[in-house]
């Protein structure tokens, strides 16, 4: 799983989504200011920033969830407004929230197939095909290289990362076109945290899904993320591609809050 | 205590340096001690520890009342009570797995057969006609229940109290507070309510001795249906969500709210139809029938059967297992001499009993010990 073993992205690849001047508030506190960001088919995009820089209400905004007051999405070059989650859903958009949205109580691949079982008719009734849904799953999270002990086990039962892998495979079970991961490594420990990591590596060796992900470790961007875009206070005042930074001068830049050229280029003073 | 623990503590962390591999596959812990297994397997077959409780119980009896309490005139009675008490449970089974509560079944429970009755005495629709307008009437009662809970947000702990005393109040109020004597036509009153089993007069395969149990023959295909609705169907499925994790369950799509209100719907007609059982059973529409004392005893047969108070688990098995319990308890402990008020003691125990007991293994549970 070593960064080296995914290719680099095709710098040809098509631009998939572009939101142009996203800009939302609520009430009188301004979440987003003319923020704008571009993902590449098959990409992998990291969004960093401090906490209420803008970062959730963007994603939120991306898949349904809030809708911007102004700007706007494109997606593979038409433009799109989402009313709802389902909308979003509709175009391709899957979103992982923190809280992941399974279901302790249910088995792994009832949680699999929550919302689109597969049925069955016995003597004319419509039964779930708990066999075929078991035997999907199984061979789902197999080929995804995700190891849990058994598609039978209650959610509950799961570690954390488990979770986290589960609720990922998921979301990319109806083969979306955009998955969003809203901090998929928080909360969890080192080794919980890699498997995340390297069920994110297979996606991108892949190429197949582009991926948006909210992170805070900056050494684990450099794994996996093929871009970085840094918000501060609600605009994207960095987007710079992980080969061409370290994680020293990232590090360096979050810190003073700032772009990498002059703080006026980028629209407001020092702080 | 404490060195044992010490022990196991050098031995796991000795086991991680030695195996890295197989001792980090989290998740599904081997229970490894008699007690762990013991509640492992508590926690996986709930209705067989309750079972299991139920049998202690009827040898019990039998023994303390010199063979009495396995009789057929006997069980009959016990029958009669669990199929009352099981039907009203299993309806609130699967409230409770969606993460709420209708007390006012009992009520339900009184106005379903007094409707029946009325449309008897009044129009004289057959009682066939009357039963279905009884069980319609609880499935509006569910349905109002159910609306009033999600759409305006008020707890269902209080919706249902309101319901409980508006529809105990039209029931007394309806016709002068008058038990009404229903007529007895048959098949129907033998298909649903019960003709009490004379050992010397019949014979043991006759219809009249198999009639003799009907109310809990309707109870046990009442606890089939519903487990099958549980574990094959798409809404049993989302009921269990629902109850599980309700903003997930949404995220996920999953219409919570209508979730609900069926599940409201559900537990009204039950409450319903096992009213008119009960009024078959007398011949007699009593207004006053289902107390909410009543309504407590279903709760706590469902309780004893292994239902989660915080949604997401529970089985009709289990409530109904729960309910001959409660049945058990209450007429058994009357049978051997005891006063008909100590029988509340003992379900008292055995509902803190039972919920210590869930409570206990849903902790473990949580902890991942199990």
């Amino acid at each position: 799983m070593s960064p080296q073993s995914v290719p680099l992205l095709d710098p040809d690849a098509p631009v998939i989504l572009e939101m142009r001047n996203i800009s939302k508030a609520f009430g009188a506190v301004t979440a987003l200011v003319d923020a704008s960001i571009k993902l590449r088919r098959g990409e992998v995009l990291a969004l960093v920033g401090d906490n209420g820089a803008g970062k959730s209400t963007l994603i939120k905004i991306l898949s349904g969830f809030h809708q911007p007051d102004a700007g706007a999405i494109t997606l593979d070059g038409t433009d799109v407004r989402f009313a709802s989650p389902r909308d979003a859903r509709a175009h391709g958009i899957e979103t992982v929230y923190q809280d992941l949205a399974l279901i302790g109580d249910l088995s792994i691949f009832h949680n699999m197939f929550l919302g689109r079982e597969r049925h069955k008719r016995i003597l004319g009734l419509k039964l779930l095909d708990n066999a075929k849904m078991r035997d999907l799953a199984v061979t789902y999270l197999e080929t995804m290289g995700i190891s849990i002990p058994s598609v039978d086990s209650m959610v509950d039962l799961l570690s954390g990362g488990q979770r986290q892998c589960v609720a990922v495979a998921r979301s990319i079970y109806s083969s979306p076109t955009i998955l969003v991961l809203d901090e998929p490594l928080a909360a969890l420990g080192v080794r919980e945290g890699g498997q995340v990591l390297g069920l994110i590596q297979n996606l991108r060796r892949q190429r197949s899904v582009s991926i948006i992900l909210i992170v805070h470790n900056y050494h684990q961007i450099f794994e996996v993320c093929d871009r970085i875009n840094f918000l501060h206070s609600g605009a994207i005042v960095l987007d710079t591609s992980t080969t061409e930074t370290t994680e020293e001068e990232l590090i360096r830049i979050v810190r003073s809050g700032r772009g990498r050229r002059a703080a006026g280029e980028v629209g407001f003073g020092p702080t | 205590m404490s060195s044992d623990f010490e022990i196991k503590k050098a031995q796991t962390s000795s086991n991680i340096e030695r195996n890295p591999a197989t001792t980090r596959k989290v998740g599904l812990r081997t229970p490894n001690t008699l007690a762990e297994r013991v509640l492992f397997i508590l926690s996986r077959y709930r209705e067989a520890s309750i079972a299991a409780v139920a049998i202690v119980l009827v040898l019990y009896f039998q023994i303390g009342s010199g063979g009495e309490f396995l009789t057929a005139q006997f069980l009959g009675v016990v029958f009669r009570d669990t199929a009352r008490i099981g039907l009203l449970a299993m309806g609130e089974v699967m409230l409770m797995i969606t993460g709420e509560i209708d007390l006012s079944v009992g009520s339900t429970f009184s106005v379903a057969p007094y409707t029946m009755a009325l449309l008897s005495v009044l129009w004289n629709l057959p009682l066939a006609v009357g039963a279905v307008a009884g069980v319609l009437i609880g499935v509006l009662v569910g349905a109002v229940n159910g609306i009033i809970t999600v759409r305006f947000r008020v707890p269902s702990l209080i919706t249902t109290v309101g319901t409980l005393f508006f529809l105990q109040g039209i029931a007394v109020s309806i016709y002068n507070s008058q038990p009404i004597m229903t007529p007895v036509q048959e098949p129907f009153n033998e298909f649903f309510g019960q003709s009490l089993y004379n050992p010397s007069a019949d014979a043991v395969l006759s219809w009249h001795s198999l009639s003799a149990f009907t109310p809990v023959v309707w109870a046990a295909l009442v606890a089939v249906t519903l487990t099958l609705v549980l574990t094959r169907t798409t809404f049993g499925l989302h009921t269990v969500a629902t109850g599980s994790n309700i903003i997930g369950a949404r995220e996920i799509g999953v219409r919570t709210d209508r979730i609900k209100v069926y599940n409201f719907m559900i537990a009204g007609a039950l409450a319903a139809l096992s009213g008119i059982i009960n009024t078959l059973q007398f011949a007699s529409a009593d207004p006053a029938a289902g107390s909410p004392f009543l309504t407590l005893q279903a709760i706590a047969a469902a309780v004893i059967g292994g239902t989660s108070l915080f949604g997401g688990s529970g089985t009709a098995i289990g409530a109904l297992i729960g309910a001959f319990v409660v049945a058990t308890l209450s007429n058994g402990l009357v049978m051997i001499g005891a006063q008909a008020t100590v029988s509340d003691i003992y379900l008292g125990a055995g509902i803190l009993a039972a919920m210590l007991l869930n409570v206990q293994v849903d902790r473990l549970r949580a902890r991942r010990r199990i």
